[in-house]
């Protein structure tokens, strides 16, 4: 049963990198998952601080990626 | 039906070529992942948004692929290829917001970018567009996003270099064909960085984890680091994180000898009003059609401008990264649309590299075409560089059927600057020499004088170029 499910297991890691060609290099996934925790602790106190914000009746920040801004990045 | 030879890494598909148009082929490997990437909406939504390129799938056979092909697709043609190490500090900055956007966008429909080249980038009407089609992975919740590296190495190092460091170091992408590596941009980069909560994290403490795990492949204990979990608001978090730090990032243009050049030429506002109208006459008096027109020491694009009521495409090309740039700044905000800046050192341009020497081409390689536009360089290949006139004549006609060509004699205040510090060995420098060289290979058209300074400006069409119907 172990032995099926380490199989398994091997094939579905594998299987993830069958279409991704590049080596992403161990660290920077590493990396990866300790900016983003970070990045997501920052994020959370910041919409819960424009929550606030809006509250009292002030606009809340913007992606840089959402659809909505670009117009808005142009200008800048 | 010729294999492109930049187009190789990619198990699933590859580009080539067949009577003239461009195709890629979708290997049946990658069958599921394209379908589901076409009916998601993923597709309609980046083409509608302009940050991919369209395509057509061929369906009349009439360009077909390998055994393993599962479709064949047509992309838009891009009439000009270009490369990073060409490109000024904001159309590298663009590139790099583009593909970010991208990213963020496909995660939306369950999708990731397989790899964040520069490569995956092209320009087209001034604007950047993402043309690897095939680069769309199904997004597995959990991992890491594959391609993060390779976006750092790409994207963030030489932008960071050129922002902090120097603009020429965008130079350091023609000797490291993936990208700058994290451990040289690391160290390049000045100490005041490492206070940037953002460099810091994906330059210089990447640089460093990099190096620590760098053995942790072959080591069995080590399986953790393959574990890593990111979740999906991660990824959204590494992404805006990795925006924030890009759209940050801003070159202070240093005042070079170049950038306020058309305050401190030596033309008065007559000699600039009828050189501006001679070069329009001139352009307008070629019989044939004119798809590509190169501008060679374009400067901030003044004659690329007139040349781009003439002919589709204008490659505007100057050494000058501040020049480029603000051709490129206006092109994108004002236009015209049709012009393309680059920056380029006609001394030594950009070499073949890669594979074979001959996976990104060379400058030579792709610079054929229709009408070719030489002014005020002539005295900067012949005299500084010691470029004799036939040398200059023969590069030329290899490349174009029109050439509109500028000569500054020696009287001219320009060529005296440039022969004040060293002696004069040209001897052949003169008019007559210049005619001579060039009737070579061309034969003169037409020349007329540039009023009110030394200089002549010719219209000569190439030997070698075939006759045109009368």
């Amino acid at each position: 049963m172990i032995r099926v499910l380490s199989v398994l297991l091997l094939l579905f890691t594998y299987a993830q990198h069958a279409s991704a060609y590049l080596d992403p290099g161990t660290g920077s996934m590493v990396l990866q998952g300790i900016i983003a925790a970070l990045a997501v602790i920052g994020f959370t106190i910041k919409s819960y601080w424009y929550k606030i914000r809006g509250f009292f009746g002030k606009g809340g920040s913007s992606s840089l990626l959402e659809e909505e801004d670009e117009d808005a990045q142009r200008t800048e | 039906m010729e294999p492109l030879s930049s187009s190789f890494r990619d198990p699933s598909g590859f580009m080539f070529s067949h009577q003239g148009c461009i195709y890629r082929q979708v290997n049946n490997s990658f069958s599921a992942t394209y379908d589901n990437f076409m009916h998601s909406g993923l597709y309609n939504r980046l083409v509608d948004r302009g940050l991919l390129i369209s395509h057509e799938e061929v369906v009349d056979g009439s360009a077909r692929g390998t055994v393993e092909a599962y479709r064949i697709i047509k992309p838009l043609q891009i009439p000009f290829i270009s490369y990073p190490y060409e490109w000024s500090f904001s159309q590298l900055k663009d590139a790099a917001m583009l593909t970010l956007k991208i990213q963020y966008e496909a995660l939306k429909y369950g999708f990731v970018l397989k790899d964040a080249s520069a490569y995956n980038v092209q320009f087209l009407n001034s604007k950047p567009v993402f043309i690897d089609t095939l680069s769309f992975a199904r997004y597995t919740p959990g991992k890491p996003w594959v391609a993060y590296k390779q976006f750092c190495q790409h994207f963030l190092a030489p932008l960071a270099l050129m922002a902090y460091t120097d603009v020429a170091l965008s130079k350091l992408l023609i000797t490291h064909i993936d990208g700058v590596p994290l451990s040289l941009a690391s160290k390049l980069l000045p100490v005041k960085t490492r206070l940037n909560y953002s460099l810091m994290s994906h330059i210089h403490l990447h640089s460093k984890i990099q190096q620590q795990h760098a053995d942790d492949a072959g080591d069995s204990k080590k399986t953790t680091t393959k574990n890593t979990r990111l979740s999906e608001q991660g990824l959204k978090a590494l992404l805006e994180s990795l925006a924030k730090t890009v759209q940050r990032l801003s070159w202070k243009m240093p005042r070079t000898e170049w950038g306020d050049y058309y305050e401190k030429t030596n033309y008065s506002d007559l000699a600039s009003e009828q050189k501006r109208a001679l070069v329009d006459n001139f352009l307008r008096g070629i019989p044939d059609t004119l798809e590509i027109i190169q501008d060679f020491g374009a400067n901030t694009g003044e004659f690329s401008c007139i040349a781009a009521k003439h002919g589709a495409l204008v490659i505007s090309q100057d050494i000058d990264p501040v020049a480029v740039e603000l051709n490129y700044r206006r092109n994108s905000t004002d236009g015209p649309t049709n012009i393309l800046p680059l920056i380029q050192d006609f001394s030594a341009p950009s070499p073949g590299i890669g594979w074979g020497n001959a996976e990104r081409a060379s400058f030579l390689e792709r610079s054929r075409c229709d009408a070719l536009l030489v002014l005020a360089l002539i005295h900067h290949l012949a005299i500084s560089n010691n470029v004799p006139l036939q040398h200059i004549a023969t590069l030329f006609a290899g490349m174009t059927d029109w050439i509109i060509i500028e000569f500054v004699p020696k009287s001219d205040s320009q060529v005296k600057r440039l022969l004040a510090t060293r002696d004069d060995i040209f001897t052949r420098y003169t008019k007559e020499g210049f005619e001579h060289a060039f009737s070579g290979r061309f034969s003169i058209e037409q020349s007329a004088p540039v009023p009110d300074s030394e200089r002549t400006l010719y219209l000569m069409k190439a030997r070698s170029a075939p006759s045109t119907a009368t």
